[in-house]
């Protein structure tokens, strides 16, 4: 596992198993370089969004540890410790009642930020999420385009100056040219802002463009990880370049048509 | 017609002030119970399941039965609070199913970005999960103040004024002005509350501060003008005054002065007249009178017990019957003084006396009708039984004395019609049914030209009208002495002739009244 620098998030050996019985995640360890994207990818009920869950402490591990800049994220109130995390998630999750403003502003006043402050940090989020804060900031979420809405859940989640930002299937419910066009500005939010963040998605092209390193899951175990050119050259078994195929598939045959 | 609505409207501010009371402390107690009790069950399924089922039984039980349920259970008191009860009970299961169907209905998605951005559990609830259930919430409350503000008229009969009096003393004196007046007033106010807890909701859900402080202006307004009536002492109508000097009736002036007395009425004609004829003697004695009509049967015998009202007229057989639970047949005379002794001994209630009328249950039917089938007493009716139907009250079928009848003069082929007392003489005369069990004192009798028939066996019990007080009420001698010239005072004629100006003469029982009270002065 290639690192740079000390790891903003380290997973130890951890588990989550459901009262039922059944075991969401087994024993997985990773960790996230300062900056870096980490992707979770894997088939459905894979256990990829409990892991996510666990990092912010929506689920609680039944074994091993999640370390967040150096301490159990169990030493955390699980408040305090969601509000300094971003958080993303699929169908943009804004809340109906709330304008384009009030929703970028609940964590700013979950940390009680005084009033100026947090009017500044809506219009900054606003502008890095290219959104004309005018034009937008007034709006219910009902009165804004899929692609909007997405962005004003960035926007949401990068309010608090989150140095984590945890994505769950975030560009999944966008129209491929929309899903581009967000990666490519959210690729260059992270740089700009220089955060780490965790991806979940089902999708291996998106794991593939977006992560500086992807972890491949199945029935809760990691089955690989490493960078995407490790991944492409030696997938570890048949599941692995299974997800790999597509789009290998999709890439060869558009390189064909371009001759 | 324009006198009776004067009339009306002079009882208005009361009416309208108990029935906007009692409904808003119904609502706004139950409020407080569903409300969070919605909130406690929206994430619990099974209990939500639970007290919406419980909350679902108490809405199936009529609102009438609900009422006069509350009162033994509350032990025989009468008034606001068995009203309240029940109301409040009723106002429960709109509020409590919409709060949790609408907490429930907030989309999971929504929810867990609160959770992931950290809202703690409270602020979730706060900012998140009420405003958004909110409208589905106001739903509830609206179609419980529209239920409450419509089941309030039934308060009545329980002894809460409300607008149901118009509705009830109406029905029973058939002014059908008065129902109407009664149903368009609580109608009226039913609209006026929803469309104000409307605007509430629209100036809380587009932050319209002004809108809500009008809105909350005009509620605060109700309450106050509501409340006003119950301080603030309205010049009563002036009496009628009698100034005949035939005092064997009419008490020592100034023997009851400024005592309060408190007068029951059951919910008939003949009650109004009578209660109007002692408020008359009692206000003469200068006595100052409360009222409570429209009473039900047993309530205000439980109201008497209870010294919750001071006196009301009776029946010997309606005591015989569903208070000492007797059902042997015994004369005249020896029911009264075993009744009396009865009284005195297990309740402490003191029987004055007979007024001198009986108002019984009797069988009538046309005269035409009756001379063409031969029939002359109870005994002709069996060859026609099965030809024939039986109108009266819900009251009489299930009464001993019908069954007693039915069983003696083997009238087990008839057929049985049970409507409201105040629409079978009507029915009778015009021959929608051919046999009414008709009061004895109702000035219907003679003016429909109908013929009561004979009992020769004597099974029908006797029904002679008694001043009945209650065991505190007994302890006044001022009040006892006021009273006691009513008794031996009315023949079943003047209570016949009384009942009949009243019922067809569209004279008000007031009138009616003091019409009596002339001929017992005399």
């Amino acid at each position: 596992m290639s690192n740079s620098g000390k790891p903003v998030l380290e997973l130890r050996g951890v588990s989550k198993q459901y009262s039922g019985g059944v075991k969401a995640v087994r024993e997985v360890s990773l960790s996230l370089g300062e900056g870096k994207l980490l992707a979770l990818t894997g088939t459905s009920g894979c256990g990829k969004t409990t892991l996510l869950k666990l990092i912010n402490r929506l689920e609680e591990p039944s074994g091993g540890s999640v370390v967040y800049e150096g301490a159990d994220v169990r030493q955390f109130d699980a408040f305090r410790l969601r509000r300094q995390i971003g958080w993303v998630m699929q169908g943009d999750g804004l809340f109906p009642h709330f304008t384009v403003r009030q929703n970028i502003a609940v964590v700013p006043r979950l940390l009680e930020w005084d009033i100026a402050t947090t009017e500044l940090c809506v219009r900054k989020m606003m502008q890095l999420v290219q959104l004309d804060v005018e034009e937008f900031g007034g709006r219910y979420p009902h009165e804004l385009s899929g692609g909007q809405r997405q962005r004003v859940g960035f926007a949401r989640a990068l309010a608090g100056k989150p140095d984590l930002v945890l994505m769950d299937e975030a560009f999944s419910a966008l129209d491929p040219l929309t899903r581009d066009d967000l990666q490519r500005d959210f690729k260059r939010l992270q740089s700009e802002l220089g955060f780490s963040a965790v991806l979940v998605t089902h999708d291996m092209a998106e794991a593939l463009i977006l992560a500086d390193e992807i972890a491949v899951m199945r029935d809760g175990q990691i089955v690989q990880s490493g960078t995407p050119s490790q991944l492409l050259a030696a997938p570890a078994d048949d599941y692995v370049s299974g997800l790999l195929d597509t789009p290998r598939r999709q890439m060869r045959a558009i390189a064909e048509l371009g001759g | 017609m324009n006198e009776n609505l004067a009339e009306r409207l002079n009882e208005l501010p009361d009416l309208l002030s108990g029935h906007v009371l009692l409904s808003l402390s119904a609502i706004l107690v139950g409020l407080a119970i569903s409300l969070p009790l919605g909130v406690f069950a929206a994430p619990r399924k099974r209990f939500a399941a639970a007290v919406l089922n419980i909350a679902g039984v108490i809405q199936t039980i009529p609102g009438l039965a609900l009422l006069a349920l509350m009162v033994p259970l509350l032990g025989g008191t009468i008034g606001y609070a068995p009203a309240f009860m029940a109301l409040m009970l009723y106002s429960i299961l709109p509020i409590l199913r919409n709060t949790v169907v609408g907490l429930q209905g907030v989309e999971p998605g929504v929810v867990e970005a609160a959770r992931g951005l950290g809202l703690t559990q409270k602020q979730r609830l706060w900012q998140i999960e009420l405003p958004l259930a909110l409208p589905v919430i106001v739903a509830g409350v609206r179609t419980s103040i529209v239920w409450v503000v419509g089941a309030a008229t039934l308060a009545t009969p329980v002894g809460a004024p409300s607008l149901g009096n118009y509705i009830f003393a109406g029905l029973q004196t058939r002014n059908w002005l008065s129902v109407l007046f009664g149903c368009l007033f609580a109608a009226g106010l039913a609209v006026v509350l929803d469309q104000l807890i409307r605007l509430l909701e629209v100036a809380a859900r587009d932050r319209r501060k002004m809108l809500a402080v009008q809105v909350g202006a005009l509620l605060s307004a109700l309450v106050v003008a509501s409340v006003l009536p119950r301080f603030v002492e309205f010049t009563p109508p002036a009496q009628p005054q009698i100034s005949q000097q035939f005092a064997s009736v009419r008490a020592e002036e100034g023997a009851l002065d400024d005592e309060i007395v408190r007068l029951g009425a059951k919910a008939f004609t003949e009650q109004y007249i009578l209660a109007e004829l002692m408020e008359q003697v009692l206000v003469d004695a200068g006595a100052e009178v409360e009222r409570l009509d429209n009473l039900g049967s047993i309530i205000a015998f439980d109201a008497l017990r209870n010294n919750e009202i001071d006196a009301y007229i009776d029946y010997t057989g309606t005591i015989w019957a569903t208070v000492m639970a007797r059902d042997e047949p015994i004369n005249r005379h020896a029911m009264f003084v075993e009744m009396a002794a009865y009284l005195r001994e297990e309740h402490g209630i003191l029987t004055l006396g007979r007024m001198g009328f009986e108002n019984a249950y009797g069988f009538a039917m046309r005269a035409d009708q009756a001379e063409a089938l031969g029939i002359r007493s109870l005994a002709d009716l069996a060859v026609h039984a099965g030809a024939l139907e039986v109108g009266g009250d819900a009251e009489v079928f299930t009464r001993s004395e019908w069954i007693n009848t039915r069983d003696a003069y083997g009238l087990g082929a008839i057929s049985t019609r049970a409507m409201d007392a105040t629409f079978m003489y009507d029915a009778v005369r015009d021959g929608q049914v051919d046999v009414i069990s008709a009061y004895t004192t109702d000035g219907r009798i003679a003016a429909y030209d109908l013929v009561v028939l004979a009992d020769p066996r004597g099974i029908l019990p006797p029904y002679d009208a008694v001043i009945l007080l209650s065991p505190e009420a007994a302890e006044r001698p001022g009040l006892a002495d006021a009273l006691a010239g009513l008794v031996g005072s009315i023949s079943d004629d003047d209570m016949r002739e009384a009942n009949r100006l009243a019922d067809l003469e569209r004279q008000t029982p007031q009138q009616a009244a003091s019409w009596l009270y002339e001929q017992v002065t005399e």
